[in-house]
């Protein structure tokens, strides 16, 4: 990204004579998105860089690349009712949206165990052996990364529905409408803006596993 | 008087009993045709709304948006603000490049039990670990509980100590049953961390483990624990000071 965006400066720099209006805003721009990339970098809460140019989705921490995820499909949805469109989809792009939680949540059932009264030869607690992630956490075929202000990040892996039978799909298909007209009729739609992320099978488990709490999120322009 | 034949009590004599029977005419042919035709023109409607309610996507836009810049007037000024803006952007490349770290790092997803090394943005090697059980331990008296947790957040090496002999905290007798030792000698236990251990913060460490057959699992109290060959790769590869992440 930083070779991106310096790119952006070799370009502007290129005319010997006085630069271009646009070529300034393109500056201008990258300088924007540099500087709010620097204070995620300082900031102590983990964050997603989304890059639709680069089809990547990278889980960062401190200017650091934690995870790499494959995006193989990007669209944006907006809420409409009646063929209305109720949000103004603009401004996504290049802004930090915090406070990234998953829907439905992942469940964090913790056991609570009550040590045995001591004594001098000890006591061997009976602890079972504990499910793996992939038991622990089931991931369902749709999710939701909600952020605070509208935005909402949908995961589904390709080819989700094709391995179901028809009446499963019919069903799936009716309760995923109603979920989506719920939220878009409200007084105020659940999401201004949708992103209709594509993953893979494994990357869209492992994202839903392992996302830290009040992740933020930015979404790089094309470039 | 005819009374509703509804209202009758079980108690009425059958002979008192009037059902009054009321004749539906039977639609005709055309009156038929209209009331299908209305009930598909009702599903139509009721389809056609509900297609155009929800959310409509469309494919990520390709270009960016043009932001709307004042660019001074004059050829100089415009020329200036050029600099000013490639300086400004040159500064915050370099910022940004500073913060990440360079060389090797060592990322630790404590939820599905993977740790990776990292070199320069790539995977140099991924590993099988175990993180923290999350599980809460209260002792006999319950006055005292410990959450066995692995931190969220960046950590570095703090240190690093071949053949580890292990201080057991106070949980540990705690949950074996065993009363805490007064005397601090009691405490050292060896074998217990493998052959390696590489301390970072707050008593958390990335090392070895006699249960190999649980990796994958979160079962410790907090530490990472790798298995031999792992634990040998990491050691290699992580000098002190080497940044941690675990998420």
């Amino acid at each position: 990204m930083i070779a991106t965006l310096s790119a952006v400066v070799l370009l502007a720099a290129t005319p010997a004579a006085a630069p271009a209006a646009e070529d300034l805003a393109r500056l201008t721009a990258a300088n924007d998105l540099l500087t709010k990339q620097v204070a995620l970098a300082k900031g102590k809460e983990f964050y997603l860089l989304l890059d639709p140019s680069d089809q990547t989705l990278h889980l960062m921490l401190k200017g650091a690349l934690l995870q790499r995820y494959r995006v193989t499909g990007l669209e944006v949805g907006v809420p409409r009712v009646l063929y209305r469109t109720r949000a103004d989809a603009a401004d996504w792009e290049g802004r930090v949206w915090d406070g990234g939680r998953l829907d439905p949540a992942r469940p964090l059932d913790r056991v609570e165990v009550q040590a045995p009264p001591p004594t001098r030869e000890g006591t061997e607690l009976e602890v079972k052996v504990p499910p793996t992630p992939e038991e622990k956490y089931p991931v369902p075929s749709r999710y939701h990364i909600r952020f605070a202000g509208g935005l909402s990040i949908e995961v589904r892996p390709p080819g989700t529905d094709s391995k179901r039978g028809l009446w499963e799909r019919l069903t799936t298909g009716i309760g995923t409408w109603w979920a989506d007209a719920s939220a878009a009729v409200g007084s105020g739609p659940a999401d201004t803006v949708r992103l209709h992320v594509v993953l893979s099978k494994e990357d869209a488990a492992s994202l839903y596993r392992a996302l830290p709490p009040a992740t933020k999120l930015l979404v790089l322009p094309p470039g | 008087m005819i009374q509703d034949p509804f209202t009758l009590g079980e108690d009425t004599p059958p002979e008192r009993r009037r059902w009054v029977s009321v004749v539906v005419p039977k639609p005709s042919r055309g009156r038929r045709l209209a009331l299908l035709v209305g009930l598909v023109a009702l599903a139509a409607t009721v389809w056609i709304a509900a297609a155009g309610t929800g959310y409509a996507y469309s494919p990520a836009p390709t270009r960016a948006k043009v932001a709307v810049v004042d660019v001074p007037g004059d050829a100089a000024g415009a020329k200036r603000l050029q600099t000013k803006l490639q300086t400004q952007n040159k500064n915050l490349a370099a910022a940004l490049k500073k913060m990440a770290p360079s060389g090797t790092y060592v990322v630790v997803d404590q939820t599905q039990n993977r740790l990776y090394v990292m070199k320069d943005d790539d995977v140099a090697r991924t590993a099988v670990c175990s993180a923290g059980s999350g599980m809460v331990l209260k002792d006999s008296g319950g006055s005292r509980k410990w959450v066995f947790d692995t931190p969220r957040g960046v950590f570095k090496v703090r240190n690093k100590i071949a053949n580890p002999i292990w201080k057991k905290p106070d949980w540990a007798f705690v949950e074996e049953g065993k009363p805490v030792p007064k005397n601090p000698a009691d405490r050292f236990e060896s074998g217990t961390l493998g052959k390696y251990a590489l301390y970072l913060e707050d008593g958390y460490m990335i090392h070895g483990t006699l249960y190999t057959r649980l990796l994958g699992r979160s079962v410790t109290h907090g530490c990472i624990r790798l298995g031999p060959e792992d634990l040998q790769a990491v050691w290699d590869a992580a000098p002190i000071g080497t940044p941690v992440f675990i998420f």
